[in-house]
């Protein structure tokens, strides 16, 4: 049958609409679990919340009101027509975690139930999600303006762990999703978990068969990503309070990168400074270097760069920052020059991985800038004898 | 030289006056001018002046007034007669006196809107206050998108981002859709067909949501000149349209000649290639220094001519550069260069492909070659308009191949000056098409109990079936949406066809690279296994040809042939919609027919002699379309009159006629409807015409044939009664070998017979 003929027979059968049921509430499923599975909560303040994301976190004081939100969806992608069916609610109470599972079991519901998620946010003084930022709460603002209900609550300050965790991690693992950052960073690999994204296949086969069991592998996944995200701020706030814990040198740059993105310049050379020797040591002085040199301390950034030289570490830069350094603030134009040609000195050994393109790029605008300085110096009337140099 | 004193070179020129045809002079017209409207912002007034402009055309001002009355207006405009004045002018107005306001512009390609945005950018900038146009289309990056949905005043984009990218996503739109005070159309005439009625229902849409959001915009719409822009604009929008067609634009005189290539072979009626007169013509205004744009039908076509002139100029210095072409294909800079150097007057001839039909802003040049007719008069007189000064004179030549299309305007020349422009045909309520749209739409807001879609028809019914097939849920007296898809990604706007193949290159193994695509009907002639594809001049083969993926694998070749596929039809009847009977057992229908498709075999031809060298089978499952259709039984007594071979002589005489004359009056391109003729007809029984449209559902064209099958007819006897052939040319029943001695005076009598039938 075509779908014109379809059509057809419908028009022939088409009833008139049927008087359905009446709405007047979701779903709410509460559950508690022990304190105990949830460590280092402790650590959650709001000076650790404040490293993590200083710049848009205006919290107010100890301790913070935080909820855990996730939902699941009628479709993976975003747009007007897809809906929250189910939003995970959890916070932690003195004797443990709380999680409200609120469901809509038919669309008519979804009023009822946003207004819950709307009780529940404006409770909080802080919004934690995992990938809110691009997929829930847009998800839930487009509800809240569907449903033509005020969509203001959204503003509270929110905290997105997969931006936090993936700035801390990205360099050590290979994805960030949550459930590889609870197996590599909790210690608790998932198993017997539906995947995300058969969550609204099964939905829509509940609508279908009236089957409420098609949903309680959903509503497992979703209690154990809203829980996981607790644990995993609490072991977060942890390792900023006590970044000596952090056993990886990626860890602690990444730590050091990301509390230098929050502007939290103090505390970012600190960490970078607890780098150990090793793969990333060279490039933590560096960023320490220049952190000092932007802002205001180019005597520690010399001190810095100084080291590196004396550690070998950092290639042709300490040398070139130093020749910057020494024409333009110090200024000793002698010992920029002598920079420069250091540095010229070192890009002309063989070294693995050399890129011949890289190099002469580099060593044009090293002999460029020797030039300009012995131009400097000719004016200074201090240059070196040029035949002096031929020997070089 | 400029063309007054070309005109009286080529008078004077008995070799090219043999061959002019019709020699058409269309007079100058005088500016008609109009002050400001009083309702226009008056702080709009010093900025226009500031560009040198002291009051409007008349049909500038007319169209202003009526959109600040408040009414939707179509302005048709010719070339260069200042139409973005007409909606700029109320847009910055509107928003100027409130700057919450907002605008959506619709253009049909990139090319248009870059075009468009830099001039109201310049009006913005002279006005000094803070309106911020933005582009939003799919070369729009990611990090701007965000300001462009939060800050656009005037929000330009196309059909297809409005579609995919806006409306799915409206809830990130909300001040646009809240504040939406105009809706501009550009060039809607390129709105017909397929595409226009998608965009009818993207329409549809759009207002559906502005009225969720407390909005109601307005239309200002532009079309070039057709034959009913008035009825185009009200079926795009669903709305009452004030109509604004008089122009008050001046415009030189300017002529108009019909050249027909001499004959070399009067048996066969062949004549010189349209090709090489154009080249000659091209030329000619070349070395005379005449600034001139030659349209062809073709991308190889354009590439040829382009080879040619730069030949015929090149020199150390370069010169070859003062001949451009310019086509689809071309990178957007390169585009954007040449029509600078048009406007600049570097440039002195331009070759292209309709791709300048529209109105991207080239100026206006001396002269317009048209090689072969551009398919449409709507299409030719765009073409033509752009040569066309304001004070001095223009000229314009049409070359004529030997299709019999071509062979008919260029021996009617009244046919193509004193008639109408094609009507724009547009289907919002093709049921494929609908019905992509209404998905979209329930997707994009529920639908309820009730609920109308713009003017569509039964929304119930496709309700009902929606949720029958549980793409929606209907409870609590609201369809929702319940499926995991994002129906706005499942098709494309500009073909009827919702599934594509992608063309994939496997020449380097460690590299497949996508190349292009194709739409699934035309994949079976074109992209079957060992089949020669051709893309951008370059030969590949058809290595693998994958159904269930849509994919086909290509390998680069180079052979001295190219392949032509044997395609079979057949019909078959699915169900009359309407039938007339008439005696003698003829019979007229419009119905569904079932098309079925099947590829058995294809020719290998060679390239440069165009022998058959060969041949190759194809396997590929048959293609079934379901359309609209409508066809003719013929009389038992004139059946009885003729022997079996005059019948199908006269029966195929009629159908290339109807081939002919169908796109003229439906408003199609050739390709869009199909014409054949049956001697045993599995439909009817009996000997029969059969016109149907190319696209799954129907496109509305086989219906409007039907309701104006006696013009058709009548149009098909005038074409073969003024042909002067002796006994069938291609420009009527086709060529003497095709349909026998015979076949001219059968297919006479045929129309002849059939008309009389239906007068009585």
């Amino acid at each position: 049958m075509n779908l014109l003929e379809k059509l057809r027979s419908l028009e022939k059968t088409q009833k008139a609409a049927e008087k359905g049921p009446v709405f007047t509430e979701c779903l709410v499923r509460t559950e508690k679990r022990p304190a105990g599975a949830f460590p280092d909560q402790s650590f959650i303040t709001r000076d650790a919340l404040g490293l993590i994301r200083s710049q848009d976190l205006p919290l107010p004081g100890d301790p913070v009101r935080i909820l855990y939100l996730d939902t699941e969806t009628t479709g993976l992608r975003s747009g007007a027509g897809t809906v929250a069916f189910e939003v995970g609610c959890g916070h932690m109470e003195p004797h443990g975690f709380v999680l409200n599972q609120y469901v809509m079991r038919d669309y008519p519901e979804e009023p009822f139930l946003l207004e819950k998620v709307r009780e529940e946010i404006e409770k909080c003084d802080l919004i934690v999600t995992f990938n809110g930022k691009t997929f829930d709460l847009p998800l839930l603002q487009t509800r809240f303006l569907m449903n033509r209900v005020s969509a203001a609550c959204l503003d509270r300050p929110h905290l997105d762990l997969l931006h936090a965790g993936r700035r801390l991690w990205k360099r050590r693992l290979e994805k960030c999703t949550l459930s590889n950052l609870e197996a590599e960073i909790l210690g608790q690999p998932r198993c017997d978990d539906l995947p995300g994204s058969e969550a609204p296949a099964r939905y829509f086969a509940f609508l279908k068969t009236g089957n409420f069991g098609l949903l309680e592998d959903v509503l497992r996944h979703n209690a154990q990503d809203v829980a996981s995200m607790c644990m995993l701020l609490g072991k977060m706030c942890r390792l900023y309070a006590q970044p000596e814990q952090i056993g990886f040198s990626e860890d602690l740059f990444s730590m050091g990168d990301a509390l230098e993105k929050e502007e939290l310049r103090i505390q970012a050379r600190r960490i970078y400074r607890m780098v150990p020797r090793g793969r990333l040591h060279g490039q933590a002085r560096a960023r320490l270097a220049h952190s000092f040199r932007r802002f205001g301390s180019p005597g520690e950034a010399r001190d810095v760069w100084l080291e590196m030289i004396e550690s070998r570490e950092g290639g042709i830069l300490p040398f070139v920052e130093l020749a910057k350094y020494y024409e333009h603030t110090e200024p000793d134009l002698e010992k920029a020059l002598e920079m420069t040609e250091k540095a010229l000195a070192v890009l002309s050994e063989d070294w693995p991985g050399r890129d011949s393109g890289t190099v002469q790029k580099s060593v044009n605008a090293l002999q460029y800038r020797h030039m300009r300085l012995r131009k400097k110096l000719a004016a200074a009337g201090t240059c070196r004898d040029p035949k002096e140099r031929q020997g070089d | 030289m400029n063309v007054d004193q070309l005109v009286d070179v080529l008078r004077s020129d008995p070799g090219f006056m043999e061959q002019v045809v019709r020699w058409e002079e269309i007079p100058a017209r005088e500016a008609r001018y109009a002050p400001f409207p009083a309702r226009l912002d008056q702080r709009l007034i010093p900025v226009l002046e500031k560009r040198g402009i002291h009051r409007l055309y008349t049909h500038q001002a007319r169209a202003i007034e009526e959109v600040l009355e408040d009414r939707d207006v179509v302005v048709v405009t010719p070339t260069a007669s200042g139409k973005t004045m007409c909606y700029n002018l109320p847009v910055l107005s509107a928003i100027l006196q409130n700057p919450d306001a907002r605008a959506l512009y619709l253009f049909p390609t990139k090319a248009l809107s870059a075009d468009q945005v830099s001039e109201l950018y310049d009006m913005i900038q002279l006005t000094g206050a803070d309106i911020k146009t933005f582009t939003y289309d799919g070369d729009t990056p990611g990090t701007a998108r965000k300001a462009v949905r939060q800050a656009g005043h005037v929000v330009v984009t196309n059909p297809d981002m409005l579609h995919s990218g806006i409306l799915p996503h409206h809830t990130k739109w909300v001040k646009l859709f809240e504040n939406l005070r105009y809706i501009i159309i550009d060039e809607i005439h390129t709105y017909r067909g397929v595409f226009g009625s998608n965009l009818a229902n993207v329409l549809r849409r759009l207002l559906r949501l502005c009225e969720f959001y407390g909005s109601h915009p307005r239309f200002i719409l532009c079309s070039a000149t057709i034959a009913n822009p008035r009825e185009l604009a009200e079926t795009l929008t669903g709305r009452t349209v004030t109509l604004i067609d008089d122009n008050g634009a001046p415009v030189g005189r300017r002529h108009f000649v019909f050249y027909n290539p001499p004959v070399y072979n009067q048996q066969l009626q062949l004549r010189q290639s349209v090709i090489s007169t154009t080249r000659d013509i091209a030329g000619m205004l070349l070395r005379n220094g005449v600034q001139s744009i030659t349209f062809a039908r073709s991308r190889l076509v354009v590439e040829v001519l382009t080879r040619y002139l730069k030949d015929m100029v090149r020199d150390p210095l370069g010169n070859a550069g003062r001949v451009r072409g310019y086509r689809g294909g071309y990178l957007p800079t390169q585009r954007r260069e040449i029509e600078q150097g048009l406007r600049a007057g570097r440039i002195d001839a331009v070759i292209s492909t309709n791709a300048l039909e529209l109105g991207i802003d080239i100026g206006s040049l001396d002269a317009c070659v048209l090689c072969g007719y551009p398919g449409t008069i709507a299409s030719a007189w765009q073409q033509a308009g752009r040569a066309g000064r304001r004070q001095t004179s223009s000229i314009i030549f049409y070359v004529a191949s030997s299709a019999p299309v071509d062979q008919y305007i260029v021996t009617h020349p009244d046919y193509f000056l004193r008639k109408s422009p094609e009507n724009a045909l547009l289907n919002p309520d093709n049921l494929y098409i609908l019905m992509s749209h209404f998905k979209c739409a329930a997707y994009e807001l529920p639908f309820a109990d009730g609920d109308t879609f713009g003017n569509a028809p039964s929304p119930d019914m496709l309700l009902t079936y929606l949720s029958e097939e549980h793409i929606l849920r209907h409870v609590g007296g609201r369809y929702h949406w319940m499926a995991e898809d994002f129906p706005a990604s499942d098709f494309g706007l500009r073909s009827g066809a919702e599934e594509n193949f992608v063309i994939v290159d496997i020449t380097d193994p460690a590299h497949h690279v996508v190349i292009g695509e194709m739409d699934r009907f035309t994949v079976p002639m074109l992209l079957h296994e060992n089949a020669i594809y051709m893309h951008e001049g370059v030969q590949y083969q058809v290595e693998k040809l994958d159904l269930e993926h849509c994919k086909a694998f290509i390998r680069h070749v180079e052979v001295d042939y190219y392949t032509d596929a044997d395609l079979n039809v057949s019909l078959s009847l699915l169900d009359v919609e309407e039938r007339q009977d008439l005696p003698d057992s003829m019979h007229l229908c419009l119905g569904e027919v079932k098309v079925s498709t099947l590829v058995t075999k294809f020719k290998k031809i060679k390239l440069d002699t165009r022998e058959n060298v060969g041949f190759g089978f194809v396997r590929l499952p048959e293609m079934d379309m379901h359309t609209t259709a409508m066809w003719w039984r013929l009389p038992d007594t004139l059946i009885r009159s003729f022997s079996n071979d005059t019948l199908e002589n006269g029966l195929m005489g009629v159908s290339n006629l109807l081939r002919i004359v169908s796109p003229l009056y439906l408003m199609c391109a050739p390709l869009d409807v199909v014409v054949v003729y049956q001697v045993k007809s599995p439909i009817t029984d009996g000997p029969s015409l059969i016109l149907y449209d190319s696209f799954p559902g129907g496109m509305g064209l086989a219906s409007k044939a039907y309701r104006m099958q006696r013009l058709l007819l009548e149009k098909c006897l005038d074409i073969v009664r003024s042909c002067r052939c002796p006994q069938g040319c291609p420009s009527c029943v086709g060529p003497v070998m095709e349909v026998g001695e015979d076949g001219k005076a059968a297919a006479v009598r045929i129309l002849t017979c059939l008309l009389d039938m239906l007068t009585a």
